[in-house]
C-alpha cells in the first residue's frame, strides 16, 4: 500500500511527506505558542543548533545509527517483513562487539573488525530465531521480533550485571574498552573527530540503493511485499528471502550496537545502552517517512538526528524542553499514517466494485 | 403490460470512469428482461444504482408509476425489489429456513414460531418448483441449492421484482435450465425478474425483452424473437465477433505433462484430488470440465508447485517435478495462466514491466541471474505491450491501473512469450471482453499449434468444447471421463459433471 505512492505523481506541495511535515512543525509550534515560548525563536535555535558548527558533527554522528538502522528496517519492510527486533539485534550485537573488543588482545585492525564482525553474527542469529520461527513453525515474525527485544534486555542486563562487570563500578557496566580496539575517528572538513562509520553508513546507502533498482534479489524481495502470493506463483522463494533479509537486518543492527560502544561510549554501561535502542525505533519512522528507499532515508535520518540535536540547542537557547524534538517526530508520522487512512478510505468506498471479484468461486464456495 | 419499473436518463460516474451514461431502462410487469452487456458495460453498476447500493449522479427511478429515491438496500426491498448477488449472503451454519426469516421471523408472544417458519418456507419451495430441504443446514447444499435459497429468501420478503446477477456462473448446465424452468414459473405467477447475464444463448432461451448496455450506454432493446445472437453480439461489442475455431488437430507428439496416480490434500486434510492420471502431449489441448470444487483447482496447484502433494507422481519431460520447486518447474518448461489473476496472476502495486517480469527474472535473456538493467526490464515490458495489445499508459505505471481485459492480456503475454512446453490456462478468459476472449482463445491455439501441450480449466463449456482436443472430466477428485469433444454434447458433459445419469442436479 506503501508503495502506490511512488506511481502517483504529486508537485512537492501537496506530496504526503512536506504535507507531514508541515502539519508536525505547525502543531509543534502551537504547542510551543500554548506554553508560552515563541515559536519562531525556538524552531531558528533548533535549526541553527542542529546544522551550524560543531552541532552539524553531533547531527551527523547521530545520523549513523539512525540511518542504519533504518536501512535495516526498510530491509524488511520492503519485503513485508515486519521486524520490529531492530532493538534487541542491536542489544546482543552490542555487547558481543564490546566483549571481544575487550577480552581479545591484537592490534587494532584485527580487534576491530573482529569485534564488528561478532556483533553482527550475534545480531544476525538473533534475528534468525524469529524468521526462523515464521518460516518453520508459523509463529508472526512480527510478534517473536518485538518480544525477544525484552529477553534480549534481560539476558545482556544479566551479563553486564554480573558476569561481564566491571568489578567494584558503582553501576552495571563493562569494563572500558581499550584504546586500540576503538573505531577510530577521522577529522571531517574542519568540523572535528568523526567516526569512520560515516562512510561504511553512505556505503550501505548506495549499496542498498543499487541492490533494490539493479539486482533480482532485490527486484523479488520488493514483490514478496507487495504481494506473498504473486511472488510464489513466479517461482520467489519467499521463506529463503525471509531468512537472508532478516539475517541481515539483525547484522545491520549488531553492527550498529557494536559501533555505539567501541566506536562512541567504549563502555558497555547497561542503562545507557537501553536508552540508545530508541534509535531502532526512531530508524523505524525515518523509514516509513522515506518509503523504505535509501537515498531519502538517508535524508529523512539526518533531518531525524538533527531534530534531535537541535531540539537540545533549543532547550538551551529558548527554554523549550527538547522533548518537543520527540513530539515533531511523532506528529510527523502521526500525520504521514493518516494521510494514508484517509485515501485508503477514499479509495476503498467509492469505484465501481470490479464484478470479477465477485465471480471469485472462493466466495461462492465459502458459503 | 403495465410497466413495474423505469429508470430514466441514470448517469453514474467515478473517477475517469463514465458507469453509466443516462441509461433509459424500462421492465414491465411480469417479464424476463435480460440486461446484457460486456464486463465494464455498466450492468452491474446499474443495477446497484436500483437496488440502493450506489446513488446515481443523474436520473430518476419510477417504481409501478411512483417517484423514488432509493437510499439502501432496506428501502430497495420494501419497495417489492430482491435481488440474488453472485456471491451468496448465508450464514453457513444455519439452516435453510433460519437463513430465509433472518429479520423477519414469524414469532407468537415474542418466540420464534419454527413451525410456521418452516411452514412458509416449504410452501413458497413447493408453489415455484425451488426443491430444497428447509431443515437442511446451508453449509451442506451445494451450489445450485444455495441459489434457489437465496430466491426463497427475497420471495419471503415479498420481492415483485427479482434481480438475478450472472445467476448461471456457478451452475451445471442441469442446474441452470432448472433455474430458467423457476424463472418461468416466476414470471408465469407474475413476478418480474431482471436477468443479468453475458451469455447469448442464455438469453435466447430465457428472455421476454433484452436491454444491450455498451460502455455505459444503453444501446438497444431487442426482441428474442426478433433477433440473433449475432445481432446481440454486435450491438454488445459494436463490432462482428467471429467464434473461434479450433480447426484440424495436428499429430499429436510425446507426452510432456505426466500425471500418475496423484493425490493431493484439500483444506481440511481431505484428500480432493484422488488418484488423478494424466498425459498432455505435445500439440495437444487437454479440456479439463468441472463444477467449482471437484479437485481441478488442487490439481492444477500441486502440477505448478503451489500446494504439496501426498501420494503420486508428475513429470515434465523426463524430469520428475513431484516436489520440486516452483522455480525449478518453471525452468523445466512451465508456464501458468492462473485462475485468480488479481491475487495470483498480478500485483496490483507493482508496475506493468514488474508484472512481465516475474517468472523469468533469472532468465538469460533479461540479464542472466544476478542483475536487472532496469532499460533491458522495460525495453520488455513495451516489447510485450506491443505485441499482445496490453493497452496501459506506460510500463511504469501500476498494474493495479488496468482494466480486466487488459490486465489478463499482461498475464497471457507473459506466460506466453517465453519458449515453455506446457501451458497451464486456468479459467484464462473469466471476466474479460468479447475481444479479449477471442484473441486469448487464438493465442492458446497458436501455442498448440507451435508444438507445446496445453491443459484448459474452464468452467464455460463452450470454451472447452471450442478449444479442447479432449476433454477429461473432473468429479469429486476424480477423472470420470475422457471424451472427444467433437462427438459430445453440453448435456452429457454437464451429466459426467454431476457424477453421471445417477445425480440429477
Amino acid at each position: 500500500m506503501l508503495e502506490v505512492y511512488r506511481h502517483r505523481a504529486s508537485s512537492a506541495v501537496t506530496h504526503p511527506v512536506t504535507l507531514a511535515l508541515g502539519a508536525a512543525f505547525g502543531l509543534g509550534g502551537i504547542i510551543i505558542a500554548v506554553t508560552g515560548g515563541n515559536p519562531f525563536a525556538a524552531f531558528s535555535d533548533m535549526l541553527l543548533g542542529a546544522f551550524t558548527g560543531s552541532g552539524l558533527r553531533n547531527t551527523l554522528g547521530r545520523s549513523i545509527p539512525i540511518v542504519a538502522m533504518a536501512l535495516a528496517v526498510s530491509l524488511a519492510f520492503r519485503a513485508g517483513i515486519l521486524n520490529l527486533g531492530g532493538e534487541g539485534q542491536m542489544l546482543m550485537g552490542a555487547l558481543t562487539g564490546t566483549m571481544i573488543a575487550i577480552t581479545v588482545p591484537g592490534p587494532g585492525y584485527v580487534v576491530v573488525p573482529l569485534a564488528l564482525i561478532g556483533g553482527a553474527l550475534v545480531g544476525a542469529a538473533w534475528a534468525l530465531l524469529s524468521a526462523l520461527g515464521q518460516t518453520r513453525v508459523g509463529v508472526p515474525l512480527l510478534i517473536t521480533s518485538l518480544l525477544l527485544n525484552y529477553v534480549a534486555r534481560s539476558i545482556t542486563s544479566y551479563l553486564v550485571r554480573f558476569p561481564f562487570g566491571e568489578p567494584g563500578a558503582a553501576f552495571a557496566t563493562t569494563s572500558p574498552v581499550p584504546p586500540t580496539a576503538r573505531i577510530p575517528k577521522m577529522e571531517l572538513l574542519g568540523m572535528g573527530r568523526m567516526s569512520i562509520s560515516l562512510v561504511f553508513v553512505l556505503a550501505l546507502v548506495i549499496l542498498l540503493a543499487v541492490a533494490y533498482r539493479r539486482t533480482v534479489v532485490g527486484y523479488e524481495s520488493e514483490m514478496i511485499g507487495l504481494s506473498g502470493p504473486f511472488s510464489r506463483y513466479g517461482g520467489v522463494n519467499v521463506e529463503r528471502h525471509t531468512v537472508a533479509i532478516m539475517a541481515a537486518a539483525g547484522a545491520i543492527g549488531g553492527l550498529v550496537g557494536t559501533h555505539l560502544v567501541t566506536g562512541e561510549t567504549y563502555r558497555y554501561i547497561d542503562a545507557d545502552m537501553i536508552a540508545q535502542t530508541g534509535f531502532a525505533w526512531t530508524g523505524l519512522m525515518v523509514a516509513l517517512l522515506a518509503f523504505n528507499r535509501p537515498l531519502p532515508i538517508l535524508a529523512a535520518g539526518i533531518l531525524f538526528a538533527g531534530l534531535q540535536i537541535g531540539g537540545f540547542a533549543m532547550e538551551r537557547s529558548s527554554g523549550v524542553s527538547w522533548q518537543l524534538a520527540q513530539v515533531i517526530q511523532a506528529l510527523v508520522i502521526v500525520a504521514l499514517v493518516s494521510r494514508f487512512v484517509v485515501t485508503w478510505k477514499r479509495t476503498g468506498s467509492d469505484g465501481d466494485a470490479p464484478s470479477e471479484a465477485n465471480t471469485d468461486p472462493a466466495h461462492v464456495g465459502s458459503v | 403490460m403495465t410497466v413495474e419499473l423505469e429508470l430514466r436518463g441514470i448517469t453514474k460516474r467515478f473517477p475517469g470512469v463514465l458507469a453509466c451514461d443516462r441509461i433509459d431502462l424500462t421492465v414491465r410487469a411480469g417479464e424476463i428482461h435480460c440486461i446484457v452487456g460486456e464486463n465494464g458495460a455498466g450492468k452491474t453498476t446499474l443495477m446497484s444504482v436500483l437496488y440502493g447500493l450506489i446513488q446515481p449522479d443523474e436520473g430518476e427511478i419510477v417504481v409501478r408509476g411512483e417517484r423514488t429515491r432509493i437510499g439502501s438496500p432496506l428501502e430497495a426491498i420494501s419497495l417489492g425489489l430482491g435481488m440474488v448477488h453472485q456471491a451468496f449472503k448465508l450464514f453457513p451454519t444455519l439452516t435453510v429456513t433460519e437463513n430465509v426469516v433472518f429479520r423477519q421471523e414469524p414469532a407468537r408472544l415474542g418466540i420464534i414460531d419454527r413451525k410456521a417458519a418452516v411452514g412458509r418456507v416449504h410452501h413458497l419451495a413447493q408453489a415455484y418448483g425451488l426443491s430444497v430441504d428447509p431443515r437442511a443446514t446451508v453449509e451442506s447444499l451445494p451450489v445450485g441449492v444455495l441459489q434457489r435459497v437465496e430466491i426463497i429468501k427475497a420471495l419471503y420478503r415479498e420481492a415483485s421484482v427479482l434481480i438475478l446477477d450472472e445467476p448461471t456462473a456457478v451452475l451445471t448446465p442441469q442446474e441452470r435450465d432448472r433455474l430458467f424452468e423457476v424463472m418461468r414459473r416466476l414470471r408465469d405467477a407474475g413476478r418480474t425478474i431482471l436477468f443479468i447475464t453475458h451469455k447469448l444463448g442464455e438469453v435466447m432461451a430465457v428472455a421476454d425483452r433484452i436491454t444491450v448496455l455498451r460502455q455505459g450506454r444503453a444501446v438497444a432493446e431487442l426482441d428474442p424473437g426478433a433477433t440473433t445472437p449475432a445481432e446481440i453480439s454486435r450491438h454488445m461489442t459494436g463490432r462482428d465477433v467471429a467464434p473461434v475455431r479450433r480447426g484440424a488437430d495436428e499429430p499429436v507428439g510425446d507426452p510432456v505433462l505426466s500425471i500418475r496416480d496423484l493425490e493431493v490434500e484439500g483444506a481440511h486434510g481431505l484428500a480432493t484430488v484422488r488418484g488423478v492420471s494424466l498425459d498432455v502431449r505435445a500439440s495437444e489441448i487437454v479440456g479439463i470440465a468441472a463444477v467449482a470444487g471437484n479437485g481441478q483447482s488442487e490439481l492444477i496447484e500441486a502440477i505448478v508447485g503451489l500446494r504439496s502433494v501426498r501420494a503420486g507422481h508428475i513429470n515434465l519431460g523426463d524430469v520428475d517435478v513431484t516436489h520440486a520447486a516452483v522455480a525449478m518447474r518453471r525452468r523445466a518448461g512451465l508456464s501458468y495462466i492462473p485462475e485468480d489473476r488479481h491475487r495470483v496472476g498480478t500485483a496490483a502495486a507493482a508496475t506493468v514491466a514488474q508484472n512481465l517480469l516475474m517468472g523469468y527474472q533469472r532468465s538469460a535473456e533479461l540479464g542472466g541471474g544476478r542483475w536487472l538493467l532496469p532499460a533491458v526490464v522495460d525495453r520488455h515490458a513495451r516489447d510485450l505491450c506491443d505485441r499482445f495489445s496490453i493497452r496501459a499508459p506506460d510500463t511504469g505505471a501500476a498494474a493495479g491501473t488496468l482494466s480486466g481485459g487488459n490486465l489478463q492480456r499482461l498475464v497471457v503475454a507473459r506466460e506466453m512469450s517465453h519458449d515453455s512446453r506446457l501451458l497451464i490456462a486456468e479459467q484464462p478468459t473469466r471476466g474479460v471482453d468479447i475481444g479479449a476472449i477471442a484473441f486469448i482463445h487464438n493465442q492458446i491455439l497458436e501455442a498448440k499449434r507451435r508444438g507445446r501441450a496445453v491443459l484448459l480449466v474452464s468452467a464455460e463449456l463452450t470454451e472447452i468444447q471450442a478449444l479442447s482436443s479432449r476433454i477429461l472430466v473432473m468429479f469429486e477428485g476424480r477423472i470420470v471421463a475422457d471424451l472427444d469433444p467433437d462427438a459430445v454434447d453440453e448435456a452429457e458433459i454437464g451429466l459426467h459433471m454431476t457424477g453421471g445419469a445417477s445425480v440429477g442436479a
